[in-house]
């Protein structure tokens, strides 16, 4: 109606100032506008901090946390061993439970496992492997999808058709069980985190393609291609340097929230095996531990899981704050 | 035709409160219908226009709320305000409820028709239930004999094989046929005042044409008011008896459609005139109109136009006129809101030129900061 | 196009789908160096011969492109192979796994729709009100919480700590109180039934929940706001009637095409969920499969579930057409 119209322009600045709607910094300062989404780029800064930390060099962070809880408390806590050390027979305690339990104490703030290794540093170090294996393998997916889509999307026809239904194919069958059977057989019987990451990528392929084939058809009826391929521009600069960067926006959105659904499939795997192999300590694989000691032992099972929890959650209040600042239409 | 107007607007003024600040979409409009004519409502987008005439129903959604004025329809208060003791304006006692516009005005005296006929009929029912949906509600008859008045009234508006077409979805109509039906469902509702919010401006030339002579037969027929909103002049032109030009919230002329053509008396109308091609004239070159219609939030001081207005003068930037008789036509006044009129008695003609270049962006420089 | 034809014109295009699963699974499961047979074999001490035998059996001694079409002229006789760990043919394995699932998964459905949809709407009409901040709030938590933990969790609070429902397995209503020594009428069986379930239904169905509430509200939120709404509410329409009628219509369409997407993670949720809460249903035999490596067991379930997930799209492609007027009566002009 009338009042939509009306209100062009920037409301928050001189008229000069209008910013292209996909300026970076102007996205980046929705999204900080946002309390939400503000929260969610935090905790996701957070966790990659940790991750990238933890994986740099695990003698470094060790000391550095030394060096923290040398000050900060009477003395060096015994928390920042070694994630994957078992202590010796009578050196560790099994089955401690957390610092605010009675029997518990600021040693082990989240207590010990079956192994009486510090379960703080597990959760800690846990957090390397879902987020590597959750942006590697998302970056498989991206790159591959995005091969298939653009292409599918701009040559059409009888590529297309073939594509996209090798595409639904792969998407018929639900992930999880795909990446296990993909993980078993090619590893030959001895699956790991490297199978998982590539099965993983392999198998959200599909979703990009989709995605990215989409908008490759809404661009691709677009004046401006049509412009390019009437100068005779080569169709494989066409999609490398007008199709792809602008269907850009959706598809980084989208590729956030599959880095939380990465996340959760990645947990699943872990769960049942199939994932990060012990002694690396990953939450999914964690819980499958815990869950053996589900009736001795009732926190082991608690905190893999919130850790899971808060991650993924970052990363969805990230990817719908990244989607409001985008698309502000569906906000209003 | 009798002297009391079937609808009298005195004063609306219809506001939004957006974060960005508060939008005056209809500051202070004042006008009349009455019975049997066609009055135009015509304006550039953004002027206001749907806004006023959603007003009529009271079916202004948040953040809007009419803020002030009087709407009444035959001799009921549809909206009216009035002074509490403690100073705050509230509603008055005559004013009728939510229930009593919803039940009472809203299709049965008066009536709508929106201006995107794909998106005004729900895609999952047929066309015929909700032409008869409508009209059970608001003629108080049963679901057989509403049906039966839904089929007459569509071949009342030419649609053919009305009985068929009753049982089909709205997209198997093409969107002249769906104008139709739209108009069909007015109809059928039997008010007294149609309000047709750009009914033909989605629709192409052609079809256009033939719409406009369906209404203008139906009018005859049935001899309801309608307030036709629309942007385009020709179309006002053809089909009004009176006319109120909008600008920015504000009526700024009123007449009767052959005396604003022939003898307008507002420097936006005669722009807008001279800016569309016109049958009647030959010219070397259209003249748009320099610059664009501001925000409605911090509109211009003064006259609203004047930083447009080819005739402006300095005091146009001090003196905000509200529409005055300027000449009588018809034995219908002519209101123009120009300081150019003696009546307006503003030292128009001893101020100098205003200087001022019109921005060509939205956004107002020197004009009101917000209120 | 008509109802019917549009439901055989999806079936056909479904077939070269279903192929291409077989032809995926196949591949996969035949992907390890060394046929299956050894891999399975792996660090057990077996004599060659006895392998030789087993392979000549299994026709692994064949070209791939020939087992292949072994394997399928068997499948479209509804001969799944033989599943080595267990000794038995694979069809009849997957059968007597089949119900638990179905129950499994209808049920977290049938929650998840039951739940999700008023909530959406509750959310939508009372949209940036408390109730709508909190109901997002619970929709993302379900959303990034991992299903299984939810299972541990609600067995630990409701079953261990509290003792108010079993941890473990199912009841199964077809097989009557007569399959059951310690259930002796109807209603006892289909309580238990539902005590039974209640913990995995939530536990499986709480994602789908909150997908669905998300996008409830989303589609409610846009469908109030469309002209038609505009229009009803012009003609004096009262408001709950636009809600029950007008609006809400026009919103489910997408949802349905969302629920047949969403049988995807369903199906791998129920192998987590079967797993987590022991129960004996298709997904726990899929655990059981790959942790012997009994490939063709592995190869049917595969292919069985993608199948019935390729079926589910197909059902639910057809409600939305039988409900939306524009895809079965087509465009017209």
């Amino acid at each position: 109606m009338a009042i939509g119209e009306s209100q062009m322009g920037d409301e928050s600045g001189p008229s000069e100032e209008v910013e292209a709607k996909f300026g970076w910094r102007y996205t980046l300062k929705k999204v900080m506008d946002d309390a939400t989404a503000r929260w969610g780029l935090y905790i996701v800064a957070v966790v990659i901090v940790i991750s990238a930390y933890t994986m740099v060099d695990s003698n470094l962070s060790r000391i550095t946390f030394g060096m923290v809880s040398d000050f900060t408390f009477a003395e060096a806590l015994p928390i920042f061993d070694h994630p994957e050390r078992i202590p010796p027979p009578g050196e560790g305690e099994s089955h401690v439970p957390p610092a605010f339990h009675a029997d518990g104490s600021m040693a082990h703030p989240l207590g010990t496992d079956a192994d009486g290794r510090d379960y703080f540093t597990r959760i800690v170090y846990g957090a390397q492997v879902s987020v590597s294996v959750g942006i590697v393998s998302t970056l498989i997916g991206f790159v591959g999808g995005t091969i298939v889509g653009a292409v599918a999307g701009f040559y059409g026809g009888k590529i297309d058709d073939v594509l996209m239904r090798a595409v639904e194919t792969v998407y018929a069958i639900p992930p999880l069980i795909l990446i296990i059977v993909f993980t078993v057989f090619v590893s030959g019987g001895s699956p790991d985190i490297t199978y998982a990451i590539l099965g993983v990528g392999i198998t959200f392929i599909p979703v990009f393609a989709r995605i990215i084939r989409s908008e490759v058809l809404s661009i691709r009826e677009m004046d401006y291609i049509e412009a390019a391929r009437a100068s005779g521009v080569k169709n494989r600069n066409i999609i490398l340097r007008h199709v792809i960067p602008n269907s850009f926006a959706p598809v980084l959105v989208y590729a956030t929230l599959q880095i939380g659904v990465t996340i959760l499939i990645v947990a699943g795997l872990s769960f049942l095996g199939y994932g990060a192999q012990p002694p690396t300590p990953d939450w999914g694989e964690m819980l499958n531990v815990s869950h053996g000691y589900m009736h001795a032992n009732v926190w082991l099972s608690v905190w893999p899981g919130l850790a899971i929890l808060v991650t993924i959650m970052g990363f969805n209040l990230f990817g719908d704050g990244l989607q409001d600042a985008l698309d502000p239409r569906l906000k209003n | 035709m009798s002297s009391e107007p079937l609808l009298r607007v005195e004063n609306l003024k219809t506001q939004f409160f957006t974060d960005a600040g508060t939008v005056r979409a209809v500051d202070g409009i004042s006008f009349e219908v009455h019975e049997g004519e066609i009055v135009g409502l015509v304006g550039e987008s953004g002027a206001g226009k749907s806004v006023a005439s959603m007003s009529l129903l009271r079916l202004v959604e948040n953040p809007g709320e009419i803020v002030a004025g009087e709407i009444t329809y035959k001799g009921e208060t549809i909206f009216g305000l009035e002074e509490g003791s403690d100073g705050d304006l509230r509603e008055r006692e005559d004013m009728l409820s939510n229930e009593a516009v919803r039940d009472r005005i809203r299709g049965n005296e008066i009536a709508v028709i929106f201006q995107d006929p794909m998106e005004s009929l729900n895609p999952v029912f047929t066309v015929g239930g909700q032409l008869r949906e409508f009209i059970e509600l608001n003629r108080d008859l049963s679901g057989a004999e509403a049906k039966e008045e839904a089929i007459e009234m569509l071949r009342e508006v030419g649609i053919p094989d009305p009985e068929e077409r009753y049982e089909e979805y709205p997209h198997q109509f093409s969107g002249g046929m769906r104008q139709r039906v739209l108009i069909a469902m007015a109809l059928a509702c039997e008010p007294n005042l149609i309000i047709a919010d750009e009914p033909t401006t989605a629709l192409d030339v052609t079809v256009e044409g033939q719409i406009i002579d369906l209404v203008d037969d139906l009018q005859e027929k049935y001899n309801t008011s309608f307030i036709w909103v629309t942007h385009d002049m020709g179309v006002v032109a053809e089909i009004c008896d009176r006319v109120n030009v909008m600008y920015l919230g504000e009526i700024i002329e009123q007449a009767p459609v052959d005396e604003l053509f022939h003898d307008t008396k507002h420097p936006y109308t005669q722009a807008l005139l001279n800016s569309m091609p016109r049958p009647d004239r030959t010219v070397e070159e259209l003249e748009p109109i320099e610059g664009v219609m501001p925000e409605a939030i911090s509109p211009p001081s003064g006259c609203r136009f004047h930083p447009r207005c080819p005739d402006a003068r300095e005091v146009c930037q001090r003196v905000h006129p509200e529409p005055k008789e300027v000449a009588r036509a018809d034995g219908h006044p002519h209101n123009a809101a120009c300081v150019k009129h003696d009546v307006f008695d503003v030292g128009y003609d001893e101020s100098p030129p205003f200087e001022e270049e019109p921005q060509l962006t939205a956004g107002t420089p020197g004009g009101e900061d917000g209120e | 196009m008509g109802l019917l034809r549009y439901t055989l014109y999806r079936l056909v295009q479904a077939v070269p789908v279903l192929i291409g699963i077989t032809i995926i699974t196949f591949l996969l499961a035949n992907s390890a160096p060394g046929d299956p047979v050894r891999l399975m074999l792996q660090g057990q001490e077996v004599d060659e011969e006895l392998i030789q035998t087993i392979e000549q059996r299994y026709g692994l001694d064949q070209p791939l492109h020939e087992r292949y079409l072994t394997y399928m002229s068997g499948l479209v006789q509804g001969d799944f192979g033989h599943s080595i760990h267990y000794n038995e043919p694979v069809s009849d394995l997957m059968w007597s796994r089949l119900g638990p699932t179905l129950l499994l998964v209808l049920s977290a459905y049938a929650f998840a729709v039951v739940t999700a949809i008023p909530l959406g709407i509750l959310a939508a009409t009372k949209r940036n009100e408390p109730t709508d901040h909190v109901s997002r709030i619970v929709a993302l938590l379900g959303v990034s919480t991992p299903s299984f933990w939810i299972g541990i969790m609600l067995i630990l609070l409701f079953a261990v700590q509290l003792g108010w429902f079993p941890s473990t397995g199912l009841v199964y209503p077809w097989w009557g109180p007569e399959g059951y020594d310690w259930i002796d009428t109807w209603p006892e069986l289909l309580y238990q039934t539902a005590l039974h379930l209640l913990l995995p239904m939530i536990a499986l169905g709480t994602l789908q929940m909150a997908t669905l509430m998300r996008v409830e509200r989303t589609q409610m939120i846009e469908s109030l706001q469309g002209e038609y709404v505009k229009l009803a509410r012009a003609y004096g329409v009262p408001e709950r009637t636009i809600l029950r009628k007008h609006a809400f219509q026009n919103a489910q369409l997408p949802i349905i095409t969302i629920i047949g997407l969403n049988l995807s993670t369903a199906l791998g949720g129920a192998v987590l969920i079967e797993y987590v809460f022991n129960i004996n249903g298709m997904g726990r035999l899929f655990i059981e499969a790959i942790q012997t490596l009994d490939y063709q067991l592995i190869m049917g379930i595969t292919i069985v579930i993608g199948t019935m997930f390729v079926i589910g799209v197909i059902i639910t492609d057809i409600s939305y057409a039988y409900i939306d007027p524009r895809v079965t009566y087509g465009e017209e002009e």
